[in-house]
Formats: C-alpha cells, structure tokens, sequence
C-alpha cells in the first residue's frame, strides 16, 4: 500500500475527535461517586441500576423505539415504490422528484419541524405522535428512496428481462428477482433510518408533548436539571446497544453495503 | 426451408433515429442465423423485438406462424442469452436453469430431471448447487445457455454471447454451441460483430449496416461472393480497384482478397483477370508471410490505387523491397465484381 502520511494522519485525528468524547462519558459512568468527573473515582455498575430503574428514561425509550420502527416503516413503504419508479424512468418530471427527495437532507430539521407544528399540532389539533411520526418519515424517506435506489443501480436490468422471456409475468418477474436483490437495500436503509430517527433531537424537541417524548428529548432535559453518572450510564447503554445492532447488521447486510448506498 | 420466424417490414425508431429500417427477414428452422455487422447497426434491436423486449414501431413479426409482434415476451417461449449472462444471483445454478419450468408448473420430479439433462448438456452438473457469482465467465454463459434451453424454446436467442471471454474459450465455444445446437436441433439466431464467428457458426449470416440488411446467404455463398463494397469490406477484402483498369462491363470496382493477389516480377501469368503494373511500397513480417503494400498507377492526374497483398516468403529468392517494380494479378475466380 502507498504510503499518504497526510491523509493517514488526519483520518487518525478524525477518529481521535470523534471517540475520545466517547470515551470520556463511558468511563464516567463506571465512577462509584455521584458527580460526573473524569478520570472516574472507583468503580461501580449502580449508574446502569438506576438508569434503566428511572422511569421517565424508560417511557422515553419506548416511545422513541416505537416512534422509529413506525417512522422507519413509513418512509419505506412510500420511499421504495417512489425509489423503483425514478430507476424505471416511469415517471415524468424525474430529475425534479430526485431533488425533491433530497431536499430533506438540506432543509434544516427545524423548519420542517416549525411547519409541522404550525400545520399539524396547531392547525389540525393532531397528537404529537402524529406530527412526529410524520416528521420523522419525512426525514428517513431520503434514506429510503437513496438507499434502495442505490441497490437497483448495481441489479442488472437484464435480470427482470431475463425473468420474464423465461415465462414471468412483469409481477412475478418483480417478485422472484427484484424483490430479493433489493433486500439489502431496503434493510440497510431500514437500518439507517431507525438510527436516524431514535437519535433525531432537533424535530423532536419541537414536536413532542408532556406525554410522548423521545429519548434523547428527555436525556437532554435531565442533564439540564441535574449533572449525575445517571446520564453517562445511560449513554453507555445506547451506546452498545447500537454496536450490537452494527455488528449484527455488519454480519448479515454488511456495512459496505450500507454505507456504500448513501453517497 | 420452413421459416421458425419471419421479419415483415419490420422498423424501429428511436425518435428521429432509425434503428431498424424495413426489415424483411426469415429465419430458417432448425439452423443457426447470425446478424452480423458493425456496432450500433441494429443488431440488438432485431433480437430485442424478436424476443418481445423492444416494440417494433411497425411491421409484423411471426413466430412460427403465428402473429407475434405484440405479444410480451413471457408468452413467446424463446429462450434468450443475454451478453451479460443475467443469471439470478440469488438462486443456485439449479434454481436458475429451473426457473422457466417452475413457472411452467412442471412437477417437481421432472423438474429435476430436465435441469439435470440441461446442465448434463452444457457439461455443468457438478455445479448445480453452486452461487452463479462462483462461476467463471464460462461456466457462467453454459450456465445461461441451459437456462434458456430447459423450457425447450422455440428459439434460442444470443446476443453476442462470446464477446465477454478470453480469445481461447471463445473459439473453443463457437463449437460448443454448434454441438449444442445439433444435438437439440434448436434454431438459434447469434448476434456478432465478429466475422469469423460469423463464418464458422452460421447455417445463414446476415449482414447489417445501418438497420438494412446488405446481405444474406450461407457463409460458403456470401464469403467468395459479397454484393457491395460494404460486406467486402466487412469480410476482409482490402483491394478494390476501379473496374476501369481493367476490362469488365457494369462493374465499377473490383475487389479481391489479399491472400488472393499474386506478385511476380515480369510477366503476369496466363489466364490472370487482373493485371497492374505496381511499386513494393512496404513490408511486413508475418511469420512466413510477407504482408506487401503496393501502389499501382491509376492514369494522368489521378491518385495512384494501394494495394495490399498476403504471399508467402519464396527462399530461392532475395526478398521483396521497397521500390521494387512488379505486377500485381489475381485469378479470375478471385476476382469479385461490385457494383458500388
Ligand atoms: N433504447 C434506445 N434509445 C435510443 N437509441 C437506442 C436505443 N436502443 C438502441 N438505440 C440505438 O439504435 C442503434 C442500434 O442499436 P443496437 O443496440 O441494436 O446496435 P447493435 O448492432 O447491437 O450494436 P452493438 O454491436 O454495439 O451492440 C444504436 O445507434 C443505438 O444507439
Ligand atoms: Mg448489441
């Protein structure tokens, strides 16, 4: 391999940057005293105890895990038909739908949030799981249509042709090859999208209500009333329970794949 | 001949641009038809529509009879191979070539047994199990073949099916497919651009240049005989000579091979069509052949006519060079009267 000492060194840095804070907060929640402080005093697990004991944290996790499996569902049950049909070139005005389903990359979070609660919660007098559900779905759906898009580009168009001078139908054709080569593109942006949506702040600080908040809402509002390992530990949790979900996903989809689809 | 398949006025545009143009065209049963002819002639296009992927803009197209030209392909039973194999990533080998009989609701048991002989046929029934992506490029385009061959087609259609592997395979499956199709009696329509392909596999070739058929025929008929400059040039004739050199009544050029074209110093010899006066312009060293390039005078004020001419090195003599004065004759046999 050739040596790029530059490009080498700041991929290092990179890394640096984004895990020693990691780091930090993952070691403070293994402290045995009540202050987060680093380097941790001690040692002990009583943070996780308490963490997965305080209520508000586990309403929030289950609203925020319900949130993004349906938010997630959503956006592919809209974003993989509207992404078969701009690949067929089916639909006129295409190059318009395309910008158009990456516009919520470039809108800000905060403007969509704003219009759904004027429109949604204000106007229509609908819950807030309803306004973030939509909100949310918006968000993933660029996932969605790229993602899967991305996985129709690399099928070969010969396949479905092949299928149907075989004896398919156009349906059957679908059903038999496309439908399973998308597979991954669809998991990968099912994946994608849930993480989005479970880690959303920005949408959901607006749209959420005294009854439904997210997880990361709720976390934000605790470390503003108090400054506990509480916080770190659960971070922790999240934090793992993403590496197993990676790992899992890494070992049936493949990150490459994943990640691969997005740019 | 019975025709498994007839063009009748057959075209096809893309927008402003003709891709196929009037196509009238039979194919024969039970033999194999190449469309031979230079990239983007229309080719592809012809195969396409036949096997129901692309919609003629007019005309009609039959298939055993029957009028085909808007029937969608799954119900046209042709067995096609595509240039890129198209082969099911997700399925086995097995899954693969089983695939048109599954939908043809054949009990699984004679399922099995027609994939077995399928596979037996193209010599891949050790990989039956096997991912296509495992393949190589070889296996991959038998594994094709016994895929499109298994539902028992009316035709077999390849587009281009050789182009995609290395120059030894290549030859070796030129006589692969004609085994295939022999034993199946299948009528099979091949699409290449390349000529000896063309002339080894075809019962017929036909040749295309722009949407229009130029010419078609067996190879022994179109090889020694080609009716235009274009199939001459196309076959490998590189010397054409204004038939005013020579005496020859409606022909306006003559072409010859250039294995064909004699060289001597003096004398032409008796019996010889063609006769020019010419100057060694250059050489080549091909082996035991001498690749000549001559140039023969044409008359006042005019270029002169570049020949060039394949023979073999003759040792009871110094070498051909450079300046040399020598005449330039073919046999009259050799000799093809063009008239563009
Ligand atoms: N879907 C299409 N849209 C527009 N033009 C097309 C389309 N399909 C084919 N053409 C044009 O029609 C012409 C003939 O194409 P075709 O693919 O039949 O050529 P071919 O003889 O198979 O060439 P090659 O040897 O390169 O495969 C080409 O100029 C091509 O650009
Ligand atoms: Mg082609």
């Amino acid at each position: 391999m050739k040596a790029r000492p530059i490009a080498a060194a700041l991929a290092v840095l990179g890394y640096v940057i984004m895990l020693v804070p990691i780091l930090f907060v993952v070691a403070s929640a293994f402290t045995s005293s009540s202050t987060l402080s680093f380097p941790p005093k001690g040692f002990s697990l009583q943070w996780f105890g308490k963490a997965a004991a305080y209520q508000p944290f586990t309403d929030a996790l289950v609203s925020s895990l319900l949130l993004a499996g349906c938010a997630t569902a959503l956006a592919l049950a809209l974003g993989v038909p509207v992404a078969l049909g701009l690949h067929r070139g089916a639909i006129p005005g295409r190059s318009l739908l395309q910008g158009l389903f990456l516009s919520p990359l470039v809108v800000p979070e905060l403007v969509i949030g704003l219009a759904l609660y004027q429109q949604l919660m204000i106007g229509l007098g609908q819950t807030a799981f309803a306004a973030l559900l939509i909100g949310h779905a918006v968000l993933l759906m660029p996932y969605a249509v790229r993602v899967t898009g991305a996985a129709l580009t690399l099928a070969d168009p010969a396949l479905e042709e092949a299928a149907r001078g075989l004896g398919a139908t156009p349906w059957r054709a679908f059903r038999t090859v496309t439908l399973p080569l998308l597979r991954p593109g669809v998991m990968s942006a099912a994946l994608l999208g849930f993480i989005t949506s479970f880690n959303n702040v920005p949408l959901s600080l607006l749209l959420q209500s005294r009854d439904f908040g997210t997880l990361p809402v709720t976390m934000l509002d605790y470390v503003q009333q108090s400054y506990d390992p509480v916080i770190a530990a659960m971070s922790t949790l999240i934090l793992a329970a993403t590496i197993i979900v990676a790992v899992v996903a890494e070992r049936t989809v493949g990150f490459t794949r994943i990640f691969g689809g997005i740019n | 001949m019975t025709a498994a398949a007839q063009f009748i006025d057959v075209s096809r545009t893309f927008g402003d641009f003709t891709a196929v143009g009037s196509l009238n065209l039979d194919i024969p049963e039970g033999r194999i038809t190449t469309l031979l002819g230079p990239s983007g002639c229309g080719k592809t296009t012809t195969l396409r529509m036949l096997a129901g992927y692309t919609a003629p803009s007019s005309g009609t197209i039959r298939i055993a009879g029957e009028d085909a030209t808007r029937l969608p392909p799954e119900k046209r039973n042709l067995g096609m191979v595509f240039q890129s194999y198209a082969l099911f990533p997700h399925m086995s080998v097995a899954d693969n070539v089983g695939y048109g009989l599954k939908l043809r609701r054949i009990p699984a048991a004679e399922r099995r047994s027609r994939v077995a002989e399928a596979l037996d046929l193209v010599g891949l029934g050790h990989l039956a199990a096997q991912r296509p992506r495992k393949l190589s490029g070889g296996q991959q385009q038998r594994v094709a073949l016994a895929r499109a061959i298994a539902i028992r087609p009316s035709l077999l259609l390849l587009d281009e099916p050789l182009s995609n592997l290395d120059a030894r395979l290549r030859v070796q499956m030129r006589a692969e497919i004609r085994r295939i199709q022999a034993e199946t009696g299948l009528t099979v329509v091949l699409v290449t651009h390349d000529q000896d392909e063309a002339l080894e596999m075809s019962d017929v070739m036909v040749l295309m240049r722009a949407g229009h058929v130029m010419q078609s025929g067996s190879p022994a008929e179109v090889f020694p005989r080609p009716a235009n400059r274009f199939v001459a040039e196309f076959l490998g004739y590189e010397n054409f000579v204004p038939a005013s050199l020579s005496a020859s009544d409606g022909a306006t050029t003559l072409t010859v091979r250039p294995e064909h074209l004699e060289v001597v110093q003096g004398e032409a010899p008796d019996g010889a069509r063609l006769a020019l006066p010419a100057t060694v312009t250059g050489i080549a060293y091909r082996g035991v052949d001498r690749h000549l390039t001559l140039s023969a005078p044409r008359g006042e004020g005019e270029d002169d006519v570049t020949l060039i001419a394949t023979v073999r090195a003759d040792h009871s003599r110094a070498d051909w060079r450079p300046g040399d004065r020598v005449t330039v004759s073919a046999r009259p046999e050799h000799v093809v009267e063009l008239a563009d």
